[in-house]
Parts: C-alpha cells; sequence; structure tokens
C-alpha cells in the first residue's frame, strides 16, 4: 500500500528526542548539545551520572532524565510515557547506549556475548519499535539516530562480538529507512574510537601510530560527533538510511 | 577443579612452540616477541590448558597486553585458573 502524501510532506525538525546511555561520554555530549540546542530530551542510562543530573537541574521544564536498564523494555517503556507526559510526544531517538568488548572472541564469556549482543542489538531495536509504534499511532513524523562504530566496517581484534552488534544495527538502519517510508528518516553515525577508549587499552606507541594513519592527524572526540547527530535530528537534508563515519578518514 | 601447575603449562607451552619449528628457552625473562610466540599461541595454550582442567578460561585482552616473557605468561595462567 503505498502513500503519496508521505514522498511529498517533509519531515519536520525533532523537538522531544529520546536518548538511551545519556549519562556520560558521547551520550552525555549529545544530551547537552541538543538541550543547548533548545530540543526538549528524554534521557536515560543505568545510571544518572551527577553530571546528566547536573543538566537536568539545568533545563528542569525541558528533560526529563532516570535511570533506565535498556535491556528492560518494561522500565524502558514506562520512561517513554512518563516523558511524553511532561514533554510531549517523542519524535526524535539516539540509540547511544551500548556496552563495550575487550577480549578475543575465543576467551570471551558466552554470557557476555550474550549480554553485549542484548544492550548494543536487541535492546535498541526493541526501543526503536516501541518509539516508531508511537510516533504512528500519534501521526508523528520522526527521526532516528543510531549510534554505531567504524568496528561495523572494518576488523578490529577483542571486538568481535561488539563489531557484530554494530554491523547489525547499521543494517537495521537501512531497512528501517526503506520500511518507514519517509515518515521516519533513519540514519546511523559511525564515530572511530574516541581517544579516550583508545589510551585506555593502548600504548603510547600504538597510539602514536594509529594518529600518524589519521588523514587528520587526530583520535575521533565526542565533541566532534555531536553536531552529526545534531545535523540528522534538526536540518532539512533528505539523508535518509545512510551511515555517516566520524573518524577523520582512518579507515579509508 | 582440576588445576595444572607451573611446569605443567611450562611443558604445554614447549608443546605450542615445538608445533612450530620454535623451542621454549630454559628461562622465564625470555622475551615472547624473541620466542616466536603470539598472541593467538596464547590463545593455543590458554584452550590446551582448558582442555586438561575442564575449565574455561576467559579473561579480558588488556590483561594479555601486559605479558612480555615467559615467565608473565606462565604466571597468568596459574593466576587465572585460581579465579
Amino acid at each position: 500500500m503505498s502513500d503519496p502524501a508521505a514522498h511529498t510532506q517533509l519531515v519536520p525538525p525533532s523537538s522531544v528526542v529520546l536518548v538511551s546511555g545519556g549519562s556520560r561520554g558521547l551520550g552525555l555530549a549529545i544530551v547537552t548539545d541538543l538541550l543547548e540546542s533548545g530540543v526538549k530530551v528524554a534521557a536515560f542510562a543505568r545510571t544518572v551520572t551527577p553530571e546528566l543530573a547536573k543538566l537536568a537541574d539545568a533545563h528542569p521544564d525541558r528533560s526529563h532524565v532516570g535511570s533506565v536498564d535498556v535491556t528492560d523494555l518494561a522500565a524502558a517503556q514506562a520512561f517513554v510515557r512518563a516523558a511524553e507526559e511532561r514533554l510531549g510526544p517523542i519524535d526524535g531517538v539516539v540509540n547511544n547506549a551500548a556496552v563495550g568488548q575487550d577480549s578475543l572472541h575465543v576467551h570471551t564469556a558466552t554470557a557476555d556475548i550474550a549480554r553485549i549482543i542484548e544492550t548494543n542489538l536487541t535492546a535498541p531495536l526493541q526501543l526503536t519499535r516501541l518509539t516508531v509504534r508511537r510516533m504512528l499511532a500519534q501521526g508523528l513524523r520522526g527521526r532516528i539516530v543510531n549510534i554505531t562504530s567504524i568496528c561495523a566496517q572494518r576488523g578490529f581484534p577483542g571486538l568481535v562480538a561488539y563489531s557484530a552488534t554494530k554491523g547489525g544495527m547499521d543494517a537495521a538502519t537501512r531497512s528501517l529507512a526503506r520500511e518507514l517510508g519517509g515518515r521516519v528518516l533513519v540514519n546511523a553515525v559511525a564515530p572511530g574510537f574516541f581517544a579516550s577508549e583508545m589510551s585506555a587499552v593502548l600504548g603510547q606507541t600504538q597510539l602514536d601510530q594509529i594518529v600518524r594513519r589519521t588523514p587528520t592527524g587526530h583520535l575521533t572526540e565526542p565533541e566532534e560527533v555531536v553536531p552529526v547527530v545534531r545535523m540528522l535530528l534538526r536540518e532539512q537534508t533528505n539523508i535518509n538510511g545512510q551511515v555517516i563515519v566520524v573518524d577523520g578518514a582512518a579507515s579509508i | 577443579m582440576k588445576e595444572l601447575s607451573r611446569a605443567q603449562i611450562r611443558d604445554l607451552m614447549g608443546e605450542v612452540l615445538k608445533n612450530q619449528g620454535k623451542v621454549l628457552p630454559d628461562d622465564d625473562a625470555a622475551d615472547l616477541r624473541e620466542v616466536g610466540f603470539r598472541s593467538l599461541d596464547f590463545s593455543e595454550l590458554a584452550l590446551r590448558v582448558e582442555d586438561e582442567t575442564g575449565e574455561e578460561l576467559n579473561f579480558d585482552a588488556p590483561g594479555l597486553r601486559r605479558i612480555a616473557t615467559v615467565g608473565d605468561v606462565l604466571d597468568f595462567l596459574v593466576e587465572l585458573q585460581r579465579q
């Protein structure tokens, strides 16, 4: 069943955005940026950090934060309902919550593989389903940004399960964009490794080597990813079903 | 749980290297790069220890990156069995 009107109406900028994993790192930077841009933000994470609580205090009328484990669908559902009661209908989603990995596949516990897949793939698919159902039921148009990773496109040892989940989200991004027929724009942003992540696991020699191989001469910082996320949520671009890599061309 | 001694793990390490035509030096301070013992060889050794003990030995990569000598390998696997 085709809907000719879907092709003529533009998707407006998101005005109420749900951010998962918004308590630190890139998630916190996204929440900060959106609030500073005047957007209403509902953010959850397993733990509400003092930084996120402070942000919420600074923007009491435009924010709603809570402690929710993204794998707890009932809790996520309750959070979404509470956020919508307070801020209005959600018309933007940033699937950012994820757990990392730093272990060779053969030495990763089976329970850890299951946890990585549940958190990084199953949970964002469920959250997307939940929020898109609400958007459609309320006659809204919306935008979804999935935070994936360069690991989805390039191989890295120690990140097998993690890479699989991020590749899964890249694939879901494309299919969702098709499935939602332009009524909801769905894109992914794939950052390269952040300096903070890399320095935690690599020595200075290895870090220097990676930087030398990066044409822009530095590793990605969360502040460099945030404007891309904001653009996908707020600007009129006709970008849909894409994965935008932000890594200084380290991977090309 | 069955636990392999440091000497038994050393014997298994010697077998891993022997299969590649390499020799495990007697000196525990020997550098793994000079011995030619790479990260996948460490995986093979850990899996051989698992076979002997019947228990999975799972660990994160950062622990592996600190290993530089033959003695480090043996200490790591002895300790891992106790966790």
